[in-house]
């Protein structure tokens, strides 16, 4: 009808068009100078994170205690000073069961002072009472079904695509949730940046050839770590696993650790 | 390994006992007062919330006299409920991104979603089909600020034709109908934030959720009888003995429930006695003791069985008077225990180490986020906020 | 959608109130999640560039060949091989941007016994020694060489 196709009702629909075409760009311009605001990043991209996968293994036939590692790692990431760690490394010690108690074994006795960095003190038990003893390095157990994943509730802590687990400390909100699900104790709230840290298996080193520092400083390899994507046989890693029987950290959870241990007892949690 | 769970103390470190996870051994738990104060509001939300809703849904007549301050409690509650969480948090100016990009998997980002479906969905359009008539005969009756509120609050609509409200009527009844499976929803979740954590043995549990929403219910009625009490105390008028005998009735036989599957839940672990028992057992009777045995379970649940039971056997023989006091006193007791059993599964679940051979204990301070005082202001809060309600909205002439 | 406009009031108010929100939380969420979201699983794609291009404060013993060819060679024919200079020395990468005396340790003999003090908890292929029947002094190095520990005199 002639009557509805007056001029001013096809400029207002024309007009009307060019705006709603106009607006998708503006959104975008706008959407681009918000997330700007955000967060940004000049990182350049010269590592594919899909190409490698990286793991970690510890010999603790071959661990002195010795706290080098402990040490390293707290300098390297800046952890804060205090009951902060990102690794450790604890002391057990296993008794003789008593004469005529009929046990297999006496008690076990841990410990794990400023997380091995300054030392061991004497054992509490004279040395003729003890029938173990054996040093254990702790840290992030790389699982495959991470509880602490599966709980972030905005997604700052993730498994990367190579195999560590990470944080994303500009989007960490600090609830903690992640702390609590971690069954293996490797997550802390960190004072300073007040958003959760942990473990990243050095993820600064290791994406430019380098090894994560733990390693790096450990005198007697028993901190073994590689890279199972492009891994040739005589790679330590491959040797590891080709010559040890290996235990993982509580299995009856289902988090499928990667870390895996050659030489630890029963009684490690 | 003998039976033995205490290992050596090498230093002598404040508040632990045994091994500890180096990353536990911090002076405060990561989860302190705030934590513990949230899962005790939303309980209360929820369940004051189906209180209201029994007198629509199921036509508990008896309880008329409560169905507005029910519904106001929830909402004083409900506004006052994420300010722990705020608190909490180490980034609160990030707090958006839990409705931004919500992982799904995690319990707690469903926060987001059933609370501002609770708050918006159920519990507003509730109170405004409720209030609506209220609103437009208050808009025009009163000058003022408040009269410019109420007409705020009118949304514009004026029709107040019978029809109309029995449309209000017919929604709201569909509203309480929905609102008893999200209220389960907004308090079950926080249980399951509990019950999913598979690495902490006295949280990951089954039961864990049903436990919580047991003890909201407790608690949620338990403060409408308190709040309904002090209302008219407050308001020198006298109380409606049939309302509150039937309160008292409810309150009663949700307290034998949530009581019997706590029970179960101990009768569970001390029969089954899994890896972490041992040392489960030493955390709750050296550093549980006061908030448990006495506090959840004597003072929170044994006494008010018996005088509520008392009541429920005996109920013509009691004066007006000492019932009166009984179900005040059984009310206020009931509320303590459930704040006492937030307690202890939030802090206790941190007062043993994840390694299973050794405990911490927690002195909480009195000033900063996680002290005395900001848990007592918080607490207080929503007792505010309702008295400005109830300013506003609950006139003494809706009351006897 | 005359039937719409036919709704009572109270009803077509807070639909349009429920439709307003959730346009709003869209267009939020349109412009408050952040670029790179998504890319790799739920989380921010950069965050995996940003962890990587933080600084090291631990070099690798490889970037101390570069200078110190000679202690480099000699370590590596000996039993210390399996060690790495930054174990006994120390973070060395402030000292190889910069190589100072000052900024990188010389090592002394509390670094020795960190490793090499007897303790009953450590392996018993590890050479460790009770020190007061083994030395009364403050420098190992009167005997041993750290860089070659089997040339002792």
């Amino acid at each position: 009808m002639k009557n509805h196709l007056s001029r001013r009702s096809v400029i207002g629909r024309l007009s009307a068009a060019v705006a709603g075409v106009l607006a998708v760009p503006v959104a975008k311009a706008a959407k681009a100078v918000t997330q700007k605001v955000l967060v940004t990043t000049d990182a350049p991209k010269d590592y594919d994170p899909i190409k490698h996968k990286w793991v970690m293994a510890i010999d603790a036939n071959r661990c002195i205690g010795c706290g080098f590692c402990a040490e390293a790692c707290k300098k390297e990431n800046h952890v804060p000073e205090g009951p902060y760690f990102r690794t450790w490394v604890e002391r057990y010690i296993i008794t003789k069961p008593k004469p005529g108690s009929g046990a297999a074994r006496g008690e076990t006795l841990v410990d794990c002072p400023n997380g091995g960095i300054t030392g061991y003190p004497e054992a509490p038990v004279p040395k003729e009472e003890i029938q173990h003893s054996f040093f254990v390095p702790k840290l992030c157990n790389l699982c495959q079904h991470s509880p602490c994943v599966q709980v972030c509730p905005v997604g700052a802590t993730f498994d990367a695509p190579d195999g560590a687990v990470l944080i994303d400390p500009k989007y960490c909100i600090g609830c903690g949730f992640c702390i609590q699900a971690c069954p293996y104790g490797c997550r802390f709230l960190s004072p300073v940046t007040k958003t959760a840290e942990k473990c990243t298996l050095c993820y600064h080193r290791i994406t430019r050839g380098l090894k994560p520092a733990c390693v790096e400083v450990c005198p007697t390899q028993a901190r073994i770590f590689g890279d199972l994507t492009n891994a040739k046989p005589e790679d330590p890693i491959l040797q590891f696993y080709q010559n040890n029987l290996v235990t993982a950290l509580k299995p009856h959870l289902g988090t499928e650790p990667r870390l895996f241990y050659a030489g630890i007892d029963k009684e490690v949690r | 390994m003998t039976n033995d769970m205490i290992n050596i103390v090498v230093e002598v470190m404040p508040h632990f006992e045994g091994y500890v996870y180096p990353n536990e051994a911090t002076q405060q738990p990561l989860w302190g007062v705030l934590i513990v104060l949230y899962p005790y509001i939303t309980g209360l939300v929820a369940w004051a919330f189906i209180m209201a809703s029994l007198v629509r849904v199921f036509n508990v007549k008896a309880l008329e006299p409560v169905y507005r301050l029910s519904l106001l409690t929830a909402f004083a509650f409900l506004l006052c409920a994420p300010l722990p969480l705020l608190f909490h948090l180490g980034h609160p100016e990030r707090c958006f991104e839990v409705m931004m990009t919500p992982h799904l998997t995690s319990p707690m980002a469903i926060f987001g979603f059933v609370y501002a479906w609770y708050l918006m969905a159920v519990l507003l359009l509730e109170l405004w089909f409720d209030y609506r008539r209220d609103f437009v005969t208050w808009s025009e009756s009163t000058p003022g600020f408040k009269g410019l509120l109420y007409r705020l609050f009118t949304v514009g609509v004026t029709d107040v034709s019978a029809p109309a409200v029995q449309l209000d009527h017919k929604i709201g009844h569909i509203l309480s109908v929905v609102g008893i499976p999200s209220a389960f929803l907004l308090h079950g979740y926080v249980g399951f934030i509990f019950g999913s954590v598979k690495a902490n043995p006295w949280w990951g549990n089954v039961l864990m959720p049903i436990i919580f929403i047991m003890s909201a219910m407790v608690s949620g009625i338990a403060l409408c009888v308190f709040n309904y009490m002090v209302l008219t105390w407050i308001r020198r008028k006298t109380v409606d003995m049939k309302c509150l005998d039937v309160m008292g009735m409810y309150l009663f036989y949700a307290l034998v429930v949530d009581t019997a599957i706590e029970a179960l839940d101990w009768i569970h672990r001390i029969y089954s006695a899994e890896e972490g028992f041992r040392v489960i057992q030493y955390m709750a009777r050296e550093k549980l003791f006061y908030t448990l045995s006495l506090g959840q379970v004597a003072c929170g649940t044994l006494v008010p069985l018996i005088l509520l039971g008392l009541l429920q056997l005996a109920r013509r023989r009691v004066p007006e008077l000492a019932r009166r006091r009984m179900y005040f006193v059984g009310a206020s007791l009931i509320l303590m225990g459930v704040l006492a059993m937030r307690w202890n599964v939030v802090i206790g679940g941190q007062l043993f180490s994840k390694s299973l051979r050794g405990v911490m204990g927690y002195k909480m301070e009195f000033a900063g986020l996680e002290g005395w005082f900001m848990g007592a202001v918080l607490l207080c809060l929503p007792f505010v906020v309702l008295t400005v309600m109830v300013k506003l909205f609950l006139a003494e002439h809706d009351q006897k | 959608m005359r039937r719409l406009f036919t709704m009572p009031p109270q009803l077509f108010r807070i639909l349009l109130l429920a439709i307003g929100i959730v346009v709003a939380y869209s267009v939020a969420r349109y412009f408050l999640t952040p670029p790179s979201f998504g890319e790799y699983g739920w989380y921010r794609g950069a965050a995996l560039m940003e962890l990587a291009t933080r600084d090291r404060v631990y070099a690798g013993k490889r970037a101390c060949e570069e200078c110190h060819y000679d202690e480099y060679e000699k370590l590596g024919k000996h039993e210390h091989k399996s060690l790495a200079c930054e174990s006994c020395h120390g973070p060395g990468e402030a000292h190889g941007k910069d190589p100072r005396k000052d900024n990188i340790e010389k090592s002394n003999f509390a670094v020795c016994l960190r490793c090499h003090e007897a303790n009953p908890s450590r392996p018993k292929w590890h050479k460790q020694i009770v020190i007061k029947n083994h030395y009364t002094g403050s420098k190992c190095t009167e005997c041993h060489a750290p860089h070659s520990p089997s040339d002792v005199p």
